[in-house]
């Protein structure tokens, strides 16, 4: 991870400074700009393996920045919201983003995120695993089976469908829209109660309490994020 | 559908009684013409019609009059004439009264003519005059003849001035509805429309309007009123009647008032109200009443959806005003609370370690920065929930979830306080915003904690009810005080008035208003064994239909 480059695209000077500082910390080189339009340009220029992106920009729109960036790069993009903008959030997670950290937030919250990112930005080891393990879980992809404490659980094709697609998405914030197209396809449309119910179903079945989740968490107003 | 229809003969004692039968016989004779009495013997009622029906503006007796003055005029005129017998010119002459008369007074006088001439015509004319003696029989079929010509004539002359009277008229009234139907297009306010009608009934008819439009609580209002003038104390009744139904009711409100037409003004959804105007008029006028309903409930639904219109459209900039100020409220003051508590943070991480004591106190910084956050937070909620009609993001989705995601979002706020939770894993799906449900959850569990003394429980317990769901969140401590159960969700109030517990007072004021917002309650109780519980209710509402997964997958052959 030492020495990756990171492009940190914000507007709030004070912000800029600490951040900068936890990541100098953490061993990574810091990018800095300060409106969308210079971000893209240095982006472009330093191809940076994670790009850090705060949603009030004065020149608009995050989601407009995500979509030209992803228009040429698939490094992870963390972005920094105020709590208020749920709708703003979906917008640019729905355009590519990656995950997102609210307003005020810890440093330990913001490097554990930036190690997961740049952890999947290389390679996503968990997306190509055959087996990963969660807790008592145990799935193992080529045999399509499913463990918990050495138990088998029966999972209907589509619960094993949405645990395969946020596993492969460990991580990173899914919407509500990305999950039902990825597990529903277009036909999922709007159908969300759906997608809340499975999920359900799957808490049910590998959580331990499933009114507090552990590994299946919901981001509420957008979508879901799996916890390994 | 009742219909109001009595005639009330006008007080009219001070005048001769001749004029008051003559009054009488003609009123008779209008409704007899206008179909609305009984019917009587035919000959009477055709008699009485072709007598009296005609122009009732000028008074029968004057017509009448002009007939025998004019068969007395030809009379004289023709006097000094008589000896020399010339029969057929005179015959001719008397026609030419006829046709006259025919033409200035109409057809019942036109009848009189003729039959006076005849009579002049055999009493003065023809041998042996002063007398209706007949010496010569072919005379007898002259005078057939002559009655019969005159009789004639008179009659499709007077029909004729009667159609082009008539012709006119409707010409002037129709105009008159263009004139009307125009203004009614530019008008921009009812009153306007109220002037525009009254004017148009009062150069037509000399008839007095009243405009009736119910208020913002349903209540009729007369609109306007510049042309209501002698109108009649309105009726309540077959106003309130007309308002309810799609048909024109006539009602007669008291002696010495003529009939009170009462036309609903219907629109394409609903009833716009009531167009009242006083016409005594003999003439059938319903399809004109009908087209003027029409019109004038056309421009009043008009002025209706524009004025809908014109409220949503400075609704929804003002919506957008108060949004785009509390977003920019809460960019701003968010910006440096994110600023002081990541530095204060990034001060704890170092390096080099700072000593103990500036440990603590980074630690102490960044705690405060934190709560100050979540206040601002809450303050601009309430800001959100107070200032204006709160929009949901209503979803169908089970409370489990919320449930889950609040208690993460709070995590080490309720450190030491252990949460059970039963009785959720079995609700149906709710139809609520997430987002503000989960706040809900987050002020209830955090007040729990605050609230509680250290290691108490927290406990979360849903009922499943015929129509709602309540949910109720108990913890230990001393309870609420039992006096201030209700105050306790206004805001700014406090269960426990002056305490080190930090809190002001705002969260469970949030919960409420969206609690209420959902269409659920809120209340507060102490529980028998000790300790407060908080319950609220959202309502079951009618959940979607969920197809078995067999069915989602058809065909895909898994």
């Amino acid at each position: 991870m030492t020495n990756a480059m990171v492009l940190l695209v914000e507007d709030e000077r004070e912000i800029r400074r600490f951040v900068r500082h936890a990541l100098e910390q953490e061993g990574l080189r810091v990018l800095e700009a300060e409106t969308r339009r210079e971000g893209l340009l240095e982006a472009g220029r330093c191809q940076p393996a994670l790009v850090i992106l705060d949603l009030g920009l004065p020149d608009g729109d995050g989601a407009k920045f995500v979509e030209d960036f992803r228009t040429w790069s698939s490094a992870p993009v963390l972005v920094l919201s105020a709590r208020s903008g749920e709708y703003d959030k979906i917008g640019v997670l729905d355009a590519g983003a990656d995950d997102y950290l609210t307003k005020p937030f810890s440093i330990g919250e913001l490097l554990a995120r930036v190690r997961a990112l740049l952890r999947r930005g290389r390679g996503r080891p968990d997306a190509e695993a055959v087996r990963v393990s969660f807790g008592e879980v145990e799935v193992d992809f080529s045999v399509r089976q499913v463990t918990r404490g050495g138990e088998a659980v029966r999972l209907t094709p589509l619960e094993y469908r949405l645990l395969a697609v946020l596993l492969a998405n460990a991580g990173k914030v899914m919407t509500h829209r990305q999950l039902l197209r990825e597990v529903w396809g277009q036909a999922g449309g709007d159908n969300s109660h759906y997608l809340r119910i499975y999920v359900g179903h799957l808490r049910h079945k590998l959580e331990d309490d499933p009114a507090q989740p552990r590994h299946f968490l919901t981001e509420t107003g957008v979508g879901y994020r799996f916890h390994l | 559908m009742v219909v109001y229809k009595h005639t009330v003969y006008p007080d009219r004692r001070n005048e001769s009684f001749g004029r008051v039968f003559l009054y009488a016989f003609f009123m008779e004779a209008v409704q007899q013409f206008s179909g609305a009495a009984t019917p009587r013997l035919p000959g009477v009622a055709m008699l009485s019609s072709i007598l009296l029906s005609e122009d009732p503006l000028s008074p029968p007796w004057r017509r009448y009059g002009l007939a025998v003055l004019g068969c007395g005029a030809v009379a004289a005129a023709l006097w000094p004439f008589s000896d020399q017998r010339d029969l057929p010119n005179t015959v001719m002459c008397f026609l030419l009264a006829v046709v006259a008369v025919a033409v200035w007074a109409g057809r019942g006088p036109a009848v009189l003519a003729s039959v006076l001439s005849v009579a002049l015509f055999d009493f003065l004319f023809v041998p042996p005059r002063f007398s209706f003696e007949v010496s010569h029989a072919p005379h007898v079929f002259t005078f057939v003849v002559m009655l019969t010509v005159s009789l004639i004539v008179g009659q499709l002359t007077a029909g004729l001035r009667t159609q082009a009277r008539d012709a006119a008229r409707r010409e002037r009234v129709a105009l008159g509805l263009y004139g009307l139907a125009r203004e009614l297009a530019g008008a921009v306010a009812v009153g306007q429309v109220d002037e525009c009608v009254g004017r148009f009934l009062w150069a037509q008819w000399r008839a007095p309007c009243l405009l009736v439009l119910p208020a913002a609580d349903g209540v009729l209002v007369p609109v306007g009123g510049g042309f209501a003038g002698a109108m009649p104390a309105l009726d309540d009744d077959p106003l309130r009647q007309a308002y309810a139904g799609s048909e024109p009711l006539t009602a007669v409100s008291g002696a010495g008032s003529g009939p009170v037409h009462y036309l609903p003004l219907v629109g394409a959804t609903r009833n716009r109200g009531v167009l009242v105007l006083a016409l005594d008029e003999g003439e059938d006028l319903g399809p004109l009443l009908a087209a003027l309903a029409a019109l004038v409930s056309t421009a009043v639904e008009r002025l209706h959806f524009v004025e809908v219109a014109q409220a949503a459209q400075l609704e929804a900039v003002s919506e957008r005003l108060r949004s785009s100020i509390l977003s920019a409220l809460s960019h701003d003051v968010r910006t440096p609370l994110t600023a002081l508590y990541g530095l204060a943070d990034s001060l704890l991480l170092g390096p080099p370690p700072l000593p103990a004591g500036a440990q603590d106190i980074a630690r102490a910084l960044r705690d405060q920065a934190l709560r100050l956050s979540g206040m601002v937070g809450k303050l601009l909620d309430m800001a959100r929930l107070r200032t204006g009609p709160v929009s949901l993001r209503k979803e169908w989705q089970p409370v489990e979830e919320v449930v889950g995601a609040s208690l993460k979002l709070l995590g080490s706020a309720l450190e030491g306080h252990p949460v059970r939770v039963t009785g959720l894993a079995h609700l149906p799906l709710l139809e609520f915003d997430a987002v503000l449900i989960e706040r809900v959850f987050c002020n209830l569990f955090e007040n729990a904690a605050k609230y509680s003394p250290p290691g108490a429980p927290i406990i979360l317990a849903a009922t499943l009810g015929p129509a709602l769901v309540e949910l109720r969140v108990m913890s230990g401590g001393s309870g609420f005080p039992p006096d201030r159960l209700q105050e306790v969700f206004g805001l700014f109030e406090r269960g426990q008035a002056e305490t080190a517990v930090f809190g002001m007072g705002i969260g469970l004021a949030i919960c409420r208003a969206i609690v209420e917002a959902h269409g659920g309650s809120i209340r507060a109780f102490n529980l028998p064994e000790g300790g407060a519980c908080v319950a609220f209710s959202l309502p079951l509402g009618n959940p979607p239909l969920i197809e078995s997964e067999a069915l989602l997958l058809e065909g895909e052959g898994e």
